[in-house]
């Protein structure tokens, strides 16, 4: 018979109770505060940003690679909407166009790192580094270095704006999470994701088309980082030429936590979403308790170790 | 046989996993100056043993004596101190040092706090040459082929000075040479007074080196026989499985049909002017020596590679070939040598491994269906009878046997009319090939054709209907089944190779 009782991963078993245990923990030692449906609702809208980045970050992670340019690619897009839209620049298009310019900036970039790794060989590490330096300095260059205010109103409510309770921020990131889990799982590009991350040359000879989708792949990750820009945007109410510097950092922790291996073949978005509540989970929970935040710095670190370390030490448990 | 005092001497070795009882109650010795082969089945507890020994795992009871004392606490450093050396199916070397470094490496020879560089690789040098492998010290493993790391592997194991030595099919990637040069240090160990347990799944080269045969069977031991009393591998046989060779290779008569697959004039990088005919319900033989080109012709078919010059005709039509996912839709299946690198998907669990080209059949509107998916990959595991935990196991955790079934169900599911199985049984326990062999019947029934790859003679004429000898990448002859041995393939496999003498040599 078909045992259909191990669907979900190890790491996500274990997050999701790592997670549960934080939360109950939090609750009680803020009297409360903490579970507060403002708090709770505070907490999803920190974690969206990052937690949106890390879902174009988990594909590449699973092909076996790195996207370090995430955080240009986030001030890219950003940028680019606020030039194209802001009432006191020389352009002013719609907002819907100006977002479909944004977000197709991105995917370019994405589309530039796939030939480079595919085409080029060039190691996925130093590809999207140089990526990262040369979008940077793109950002830097079009904006001249300053913050360009002035977005459409429409736009920039929508930071504040909730639907049900929760931010609309939080939602464009659950529902991403949802969408994308179900890719991954239930289409043929997830599968060709997991096929190639695992065994390139196997997932060839099974016919799988090795450079499309892994165009694809960096396509689709940048994309999500622009995607992360325009949510960024809305926040700062402004293109901020030095928007999502570091934010590959977070995105890489979250990945890692949620239980993606740096070797690629596996990862889930799902688990990759629960990193990046924990991580959140941290910071919030820390603040509300009155905790350094540089302190809080040193834990997340800590985490990050710790649940590659666990992980490994209970898989070699099993095997061995 | 000089039979010296025991080096190793194992006691009740008992050793579980959860659900699995991997050795029960083991009890043998090797003595000074004695090969002992190590046979047995996949999973009969071969790996487990040898990981006992030298203390990758930790023994749940028994006694292990090592010259007569105790082990009572073992770990890879400890039995390493204690002389102890494994050479495994891995090159366990470090790649990026030269192959000089690595047989010092540790004690490098020194002229105050520098390295002297002149005597090691001197000395190195001579060592090698006295062993007869001609390989530069001074390259780094990384650039050497698979089988010159082996061999530098192996060297060290007799470098080492060790007492015990552990060749876990040490054979594998070898060629005819190589595995004469790996016999010749053997016997050397021998010499010097080193027990030696030799495991392999080539039964004629555990004839052929060992003095005493032990048998595994489901983690126990059968018996140990000294290798005259045993006389011939048949004998061996039904003690590991109850099966005689014969049975193994017993083929049913199938109708053999119309051609399915012509290759006109095939020319590559590698290989020229070839051209093979399959009709249904045949199995034609791609033979040659390593090198030849038999897995370049294959791969070019299948389109894994590119071909220069010439025509592929599947049923009848001209079929252009320029990447896998031409074949594919063809009908034409590759099941490659290298299994590991090539075929699994190795984090990936059964059902994905399965389904990897069959998910078409489990999709509506892009959408893969889990229940029909796993449904699918359930049907071929119990086809195949595949020994799985269950559908969601992770393919590297079964064994080589089973992961070459999990490939082949995946074709059978594709339900190609063409398979190329590319030495479908390395490194496979005989078990399992009995079982691969009575599945190529079933594709033969079904009208379906195969061209096999095997550098192992006696599968090769067990099973092919027509052999097709490629030498040094040209055809060298079409022989028929009435005119199979081993002797006429050989000749016309070394045709384009090397002269009569030569031959002989090898031969």
């Amino acid at each position: 018979m078909i045992r259909r009782n191990e669907r979900r991963t190890f790491a996500e078993r274990n997050l999701l109770i790592i997670l549960v245990v934080m939360w109950i923990f939090l609750s009680i030692a803020t009297r409360g505060n903490f579970s507060s449906w403002s708090n709770i609702a505070n907490l999803l809208r920190q974690t969206s940003i990052n937690g949106v980045v890390a879902i174009g970050m988990t594909l590449i992670i699973i092909t076996g690679g790195i996207d370090l340019s995430v955080g240009s690619v986030v001030g890219l897009s950003g940028m680019i909407y606020a030039l194209l839209t802001s009432t006191r620049g020389e352009i002013q298009i719609a907002s819907s166009l100006a977002i479909i310019l944004s977000l197709g900036a991105a995917a370019l970039v994405g589309l530039v790192s796939g030939v480079a790794v595919h085409d080029g060989k060039v190691p996925p590490f130093i590809a999207t580094l140089g990526m990262m330096t040369l979008i940077r300095g793109l950002v830097m260059y079009i904006s001249t270095g300053r913050m360009i205010t002035g977005l459409p109103l429409s736009f920039r409510q929508l930071a504040v704006a909730g639907f049900l309770g929760l931010p609309v921020l939080a939602w464009i990131w659950i529902i991403m999470v949802a969408f994308m889990g179900f890719v991954l799982k239930y289409t043929m590009f997830g599968r060709n994701l997991y096929a190639i991350g695992s065994n390139k040359e196997a997932a060839r000879l099974s016919g799988i088309n090795i450079r499309l989708n892994m165009y694809g792949f960096y396509t689709v990750g940048a994309l999500f980082s622009g995607m992360a820009g325009l949510m960024l945007a809305t926040r700062m109410a402004a293109g901020v030429p030095t928007g999502g510097q570091g934010y590959e950092l977070d995105a890489i922790a979250s990945v890692v936590i949620g239980g993606a291996s740096l070797s690629g073949g596996v990862g889930t978005v799902f688990g990759t979403a629960l990193g990046a509540l924990i991580i959140q989970t941290m910071r919030n929970g820390g603040n509300l308790l009155g905790i350094d935040p540089f302190i809080m710095e040193i834990m997340i670190g800590a985490i990050i170790i710790l649940a590659v370390f666990f992980d490994q030490y209970f898989k070699g448990r099993k095997e061995g | 046989m000089p039979a010296g005092r025991e080096v190793l001497k194992l006691e009740n070795i008992c050793k579980s996993f959860p659900a699995i009882k991997a050795l029960d109650q083991v009890n043998f010795a090797v003595r000074a100056g004695e090969v002992m082969g190590l046979v047995g089945e996949n999973g009969a507890g071969k790996s487990t043993l040898i990981k006992v020994v030298t203390g990758a795992y930790a023994r749940d009871s028994g006694r292990i004596l090592f010259e007569g004392e105790e082990v009572v606490k073992n770990s890879p450093i400890i039995s390493k101190e204690l002389g102890i050396y494994a050479v495994y199916q891995e090159v366990m070397v470090a790649p990026d040092l030269s192959v000089a470094e690595n047989f010092f490496l540790g004690n490098q020879p020194k002229i105050g706090p520098v390295i002297d560089w002149k005597k090691m690789y001197r000395e190195a040098e001579r060592f090698l040459e006295e062993i007869g492998i001609e390989i530069d010290v001074k390259r780094n493993i990384r650039e050497l082929s698979v089988a010159e790391g082996r061999m530098v592997t192996i060297a060290k194991s007799l470098w080492q000075k060790p007492k015990l030595v552990i060749f876990d099919e040490p054979t594998a990637v070898l060629t005819r040479n190589e595995t004469r040069i790996l016999f010749r240090i053997i016997r050397d160990l021998k010499k010097r007074g080193a027990a030696i347990i030799y495991i392999s799944h080539n039964l004629e080269e555990v004839f052929d080196v060992c003095d005493v045969v032990t048998v595994l069977k489901d983690g126990a031991v059968v018996g140990s026989y000294p290798v005259e009393e045993l006389e011939t591998v048949d004998r061996l046989i039904p003690l590991m499985v109850g099966r005689t060779i014969e049975e193994m290779y017993h083929k049913r008569e199938i109708k053999v049909g119309q051609e399915i697959l012509r290759v006109e004039g095939l020319s590559g990088n590698k290989f020229q002017d070839i051209d093979i005919c399959v009709r249904a319900g045949e199995v034609v033989g791609l033979f040659g020596l390593v090198g030849a080109g038999r897995t370049e012709i294959a791969r070019a078919i299948y389109g894994a590679d590119n071909f220069d010059q010439g025509k592929i005709v599947i049923n009848g039509r001209e079929t252009p070939i320029r990447r896998p996912k031409d074949s594919l839709i063809h009908g034409v299946g590759y099941l490659p040598e290298d299994r590991k690198n090539q075929g699994i998907f190795p984090q990936q669990n059964v059902e994905f491994n399965i389904n990897i080209i069959n998910l078409d059949k489990v999709m509506k509107a892009g959408i893969i269906n889990y229940n029909q998916a796993y449904q699918q990959a359930q049907d071929y595991v119990d086809k195949l009878s595949i020994k799985i935990g269950s559908l969601y196991q992770q393919v590297s955790e079964l064994s080589g046997g089973n992961q070459q079934k999990v490939i082949i169900a995946r074709w059978l599911c594709k339900n190609s009319d063409i398979f190329i199985f590319d030495e479908p049984t390395t490194g496979i326990d005989v078990g399992t090939k009995a079982e691969i062999y009575r599945l190529f019947g079933e594709i033969l029934e079904q009208g379906k054709g195969i061209i096999l790859i095997s550098s192992y003679l006696p599968e090769m004429i067990g099973l092919a209907d027509r052999i097709i000898v490629i030498s040094n990448g040209k055809l060298a002859g079409e022989v028929e089944k009435k005119d199979f041995s081993e002797e006429h393939l050989l000749t016309l496999a070394m045709k384009n190779v090397i002269s009569k003498e030569k031959f002989k040599e090898v031969v």
